[in-house]
């Protein structure tokens, strides 16, 4: 059966706030996709809208073929696992499972038979006479999802469910909910504002930032290409340098950053010379450059203020000699892992790991403080030294 | 509780406040009650054989209930016109109730609790008369059905239990609203968008997963509407008609009209025991305890 969810046109406006920008998007039958984003950015607004507990100021939600307009949510072939699970805590654990089935006038046989095969799926056999209450936060977590599956839906909305559980129990979940898609089929939609799991768990992900998709790819892509400054640095770690285009051709750019000279980067779009723009480099791109090498590659001196230990990995925290910026930079067990705070180094890239990007005035995150900062407040946007080569 | 008042205060004034409380409680509450006990369990006499050979405990005030039809009738009548008062205000209250708790936006809330509470700053006799003159052959509700053509001549609304029913249901829908309120407002909202996405419809929701959650509250406005009912009197002598009187009136009469106090004091305790009956029965039904209804 085609199990795909349409977006089309979805405007989502709450008074004078719009919570979700005109969107369009198609997830595939059978898919496990991810709205990834940032608290607030209205992954749950656009649930909501699938799930038909909202109505979309504008636009239209398609299942399948079938055009969701006007279907109220206890007729759509959706089920949704809530964000606080929302179990019955009145009902037993079968009582909350068998309750979907129930509503559709099952017989009890059948019930308690579908019921145990789903606490089966989910590794809770046996469970199925104790109250709600006696169960651990993963036990309930299971519950949650075999009452959504009961009713055999064909899309599964998923609103952040691991967010409760302690990290070991986090990463088991992982695995268990992926691989109850696998088994069922189902298409998943899943909201979290964890990239690793997005990243771990999804065949596609939707990055979105204030109400807006700013890029929808697989995991990889999403990882390696990022397509704006904000899922550069929203998804894993980057490091943004920014400065303005000297010029642009064959996929490289070299953008001129202030205090840095030249610095080489790919760039995915066309870029015009004297525009703003950044270069994003991963930590783990970053090497030590020796400085009798006299190499083409771009060099960066910085002095070490901290490093921590990661076991298989250090992650240095540098600050650039001339501007003064913060630079992390991964070491793995080789040269790098020697430095100590207050030594300096010279690191350097190869130029087609590093991305070059017009800033776009989109929001992003920063580094540093780890919060989202609208492009309006972030103190390098109008600053003055950033002249033109 | 006396070692948190002894630890908070010292021993003294712990002391002083629990001897003040003590008494107030032995004097003003217990005493009374069990002097009304007293008087109902003795037979009404002449001052002058009070202590004489014909005083002694006897039972005779509780049965002449059972000997008199009339007075029993009526027991019966205000324990069922009861039962059914509460049933309404129930009836009306929870979709009320529910509105405010989940429906409403703050701003309507307020300005809806605003509006039942309003009445409320009137004294009872008051609003129970207001009722009178709207219910009145010639008043104003007739008035409005007449022009509607809703009706062809007026209805005597007062004549039978209807203007009763009415009156306390208006009179004591606050005592329902509240509890239901608080009961429901306590409810997760995301409890009953699951029942909905997992496809109950809305009388299956409110019935599985929003009145279940909201027993308790339920309980105690049953149980307050009740025995308000049950206890009331200003109501039925307002709005009743000779043939609906309520049991508070036959007490009141034997205390004040027929001058026998030991009657009126043993009529008294049946109503509360009445009373006391429905709520271990309510409390039973419902499946609550105490605890759950003093939350
Ligand atoms: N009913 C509503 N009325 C007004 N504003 C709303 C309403 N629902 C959501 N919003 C606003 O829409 C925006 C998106 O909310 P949403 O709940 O979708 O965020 P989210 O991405 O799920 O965040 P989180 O990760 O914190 O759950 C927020 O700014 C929120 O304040
Ligand atoms: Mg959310």
């Amino acid at each position: 059966m085609d199990s795909s969810v349409t977006l089309d046109r979805v405007v989502m406006r709450f008074g004078d706030f719009t919570a979700i920008e005109p969107t369009s998007l198609e997830i595939r039958s059978g898919e496990f996709f991810s709205f990834l984003g940032p608290s607030g950015c209205g992954k749950t607004t656009l649930l909501n809208i699938i799930s038909g507990f909202l109505t979309p100021s504008e636009g239209d939600v398609r299942i399948g073929d079938a055009s969701m307009r006007g279907v109220a949510v206890n007729h759509r072939p959706t089920a949704m696992i809530f964000q606080n699970l929302a179990l019955f805590p009145l009902m037993s654990v079968y009582q909350n499972i068998e309750f979907g089935l129930e509503v559709r006038g099952v017989d009890r046989t059948t019930r308690r038979r579908k019921a145990d095969e789903l606490l089966d799926l989910v590794a809770l056999g046996g469970s199925g006479d104790k109250p709600v209450s006696a169960l651990s936060g993963g036990q309930k977590q299971r519950v949650a999802i075999a009452r959504a599956l009961a009713v055999e839906p064909r899309v599964l909305l998923l609103d952040e469910p691991l967010s409760a559980l302690d990290l070991k129990l986090r990463q088991h979940m992982r695995n268990e909910l992926k691989a109850i898609q696998r088994k069922t089929g189902i298409t998943f939609i899943y909201i979290t504002h964890d990239q690793g799991e997005a990243l771990a768990m999804s065949d596609r992900v939707a990055v979105m930032s204030a109400g807006r998709i700013q890029q929808v790819a697989d995991p990889e892509t999403l990882y390696h290409r990022p397509k704006t400054p904000f899922v550069a640095t929203f998804v894993g770690e980057n490091n943004r340098l920014p400065g303005r285009v000297v010029e642009c051709h064959a996929g490289l750019a070299v953008l001129e950053v202030p205090g840095l000279g030249r610095l080489t980067g790919r760039c995915e779009s066309e870029l015009s010379p004297g525009q703003p723009a950044a270069l994003f480099v991963r930590p783990e791109h970053l090497s030590p450059s020796s400085a009798e090498e006299e190499t083409e590659a771009p060099r960066l001196e910085v002095r070490i203020e901290t490093v921590s230990f990661e076991g298989a990995w250090r992650m240095l925290e540098a600050r650039l000699v001339a501007t003064g910026d913060t630079l992390r930079i991964l070491a793995g067990q080789g040269e790098g892992s020697a430095l100590q705070p207050g030594q300096t180094a010279s690191f350097g890239y190869a130029p087609d790991k590093a991305i070059v990007m017009a800033d776009d005035g989109s929001p992003m995150l920063d580094a540093e403080t780890g919060e989202i900062q609208e492009a309006a407040t972030r103190p390098d946007r109008e600053s003055p030294h950033v002249s033109s080569a | 509780m006396f070692r948190q008042l002894k630890a908070r205060f010292g021993a003294p004034v712990a002391m002083a406040i629990a001897g003040i409380l003590g008494i107030w409680l032995i004097l003003m509450v217990t005493l009374p009650q069990l002097q009304m006990i007293d008087y109902s369990l003795r037979p009404s006499l002449l001052p002058a054989e009070i202590g004489g050979p014909k005083d002694g405990w006897t039972l005779i005030n509780y049965v002449t209930l059972f000997n008199n039809d009339i007075h029993l009738s009526i027991f019966f009548k205000t324990l069922w016109s009861s039962v059914l008062v509460t049933s309404l205000t129930l009836l009306v209250s929870y979709p009320l109730a529910y509105y405010l708790a989940k429906t409403a936006t703050p701003g309507q809330a307020a300005l809806c609790l605003l509006l039942l509470i309003i009445p409320f700053w009137i004294n009872e006799i008051l609003r129970t008369f207001s009722w009178f003159i709207l219910l009145a052959f010639r008043g104003p509700l007739n008035e409005i059905l007449l022009t509607l053509g809703l009706i062809e001549r007026p209805i005597r609304f007062l004549n039978g239990d209807t203007g009763v029913l009415v009156g306390m249901v208006y009179a004591y829908i606050l005592f329902m609203v509240f509890p239901l309120y608080n009961a429901i407002e306590s409810l997760d909202g995301n409890q009953i968008r699951a029942a909905r996405d997992l496809g109950a419809g809305s009388l299956r929701t409110h019935w599985r997963i929003v009145i279940p959650h909201a027993k308790p509250g339920i309980a105690t406005g049953c149980i307050m509407t009740f025995m308000l009912a049950a206890g009331s009197y200003a109501v039925p002598a307002l709005l009743g008609s000779p043939g609906s009187r309520w049991f508070t009136q036959i007490i009141y009469n034997w205390f004040f009209e027929g001058g026998d106090w030991n009657q009126g004091a043993a009529y008294a305790f049946l109503l509360l025991i009445l009373c006391i009956g429905f709520m271990a029965l309510v409390m039973r039904l419902f499946k609550v305890g105490l605890a759950d209804i003093a939350k």
